[in-house]
């Protein structure tokens, strides 16, 4: 296994936390980065480079609240398995289905979140950050996935302007 | 050790999920020691690089606030400096005035010179104050130095003062000391001169030339100029004196009009 790549998205994952994700935010709604890496690394690699990836990942975000650490690994390494799996029992050739699979685990690792962290506001929450936090990660992970298809290129974009 | 890389080879799937299974465990279930030391590690060598290098951002943009605001406040300090200069300068010119008294009979009223008409030298000044004031025609001006002109054109919150420079103003003067009579006057090629003394007056160098009080215009014993030279050749009728006024017309600011007390 290769680890260069995962130690850079790593870094980005901390940059992310520490910088980015004050700068990126919209009234509260922050992209969840942690989540889109560990699908979009389940989605490409083998199932165990992605739970290593996602147990490692939680870890970085835990180290902010180390309560949350265990959830966070838990959560992220769920998500890992499952989103491998699902990606080799179904047909994700579509990129329709594959937003559809990215939304739902976001939405999932947002739902979980809010459930350990929420006490009695979890509507808000949920109607607040947790939905539009996924749909606003889930713009990023589109991008992504039309740029992995050769959809959106730097020609194509230069040729808008 | 062949066979145990064997076992690691066919079983590297299991040991790989069974060690972070493990691990999650360990960091679950040991809370006070390997989670923070996890916590730590990743905070270390992940998190903390960009949270300095936030902090420096942050430092940066706050020096550089800090800068604009203290270039602000000097260029504000700088103007109240140069304010207090100016009142202190003005404070210390209207002390010396208090020393000053005014001649009998006459009261002061302080003006300010709004504008200077000059022609290679000041010939007159429009001050701040008028008929409105109780000023008139002909009434002395002087400063602190001594004397500086007439009143010469009266408006209601403006007045002209024809000054001592202007050609055609001439002051009935006498020599403090030997008390001789002599008319003040001043030409643009000679300067300020004495005229009308006789050869035979006694005045030196350095005597001081104040106003006779003839005329009715001036009061008597305003300083107004020293002698600067003298000069008599044989068979001359008059002396000719050259004169330096007592008062910088140049630099002239806060004048007093005399008013009498008869008005």
């Amino acid at each position: 296994m290769r680890i260069l790549p995962y130690l850079l998205y790593l870094y980005l994952l901390g940059l992310h936390l520490t910088i980015l994700s004050d700068v990126t935010s919209i009234q509260g709604v922050r992209i969840d980065l942690a989540a889109l890496l560990v699908i979009l690394v389940a989605l490409y690699k083998s199932d165990l480079v992605a739970l290593w990836f996602a147990l490692a990942s939680g870890i970085v975000v835990g180290s902010l609240r180390l309560d949350l650490m265990p959830w966070e690994m838990f959560v992220l390494g769920v998500i890992a398995v499952a989103i491998h799996q699902s990606s080799r029992r179904m047909n994700l050739e579509s990129l329709t289905s594959r937003l559809l699979l990215l939304g739902g685990f976001l939405l999932l690792h947002g739902l979980a979140i809010s459930l350990v962290i929420s006490t009695s506001d979890f509507g808000t929450m949920l109607i607040r950050q947790v939905i539009p936090g996924t749909v606003y990660t889930l713009l990023f992970g589109w991008l992504f996935l039309l740029w992995r298809d050769g959809c959106l290129t730097w020609e194509k974009i230069k040729a808008l302007f | 050790m062949k066979w145990t890389s064997t076992i690691l080879g066919r079983n590297r799937r299991f040991i790989g999920f069974g060690t972070a299974v493990f691990l999650f465990f360990l960091i679950t279930i040991l809370s006070s020691t390997v989670r923070p030391f996890f916590g730590n590690v990743s905070s270390a060598l992940i998190l903390y690089p960009f949270a300095e290098l936030k902090g420096y951002v942050a430092g940066l943009q706050s020096v550089a606030d800090e800068n604009r605001r203290l270039k602000n406040s000097l260029v504000e300090t700088s103007l109240q400096l140069s304010a207090l200069a100016e009142a202190r300068r003005e404070n210390t010119r209207l002390r010396e005035f208090l020393g000053f008294d005014a001649p009998e009979h006459f009261r002061v009223v302080p003006v300010k010179i709004v504008s200077l008409r000059q022609q290679v030298y000041p010939i007159a000044a429009v001050i701040n104050k008028g008929s409105s004031d109780s000023l008139a025609v002909d009434q002395p001006v002087i400063n602190r130095f001594g004397l500086v002109g007439r009143v010469k054109e009266v408006m209601p919150h403006f007045a002209t003062v024809q000054l001592l420079t202007d050609p055609t103003n001439a002051v009935s003067g006498r020599v403090a000391e030997s008390r001789q009579f002599g008319i003040v006057r001043f030409s643009p090629a000679r300067g300020m001169y004495f005229d009308n003394l006789p050869a035979d007056a006694e005045i030196h160098s350095g005597d001081l030339i104040i106003s006779s009080g003839l005329g009715g215009v001036y009061p008597a014993g305003l300083s107004i100029a020293i002698v600067d030279s003298v000069y008599a050749a044989k068979g001359d009728i008059l002396k000719q004196v050259w004169l330096k006024p007592t008062v910088n017309l140049y630099e002239i600011e806060e004048l007093y009009v005399l008013i009498s007390d008869t008005l």
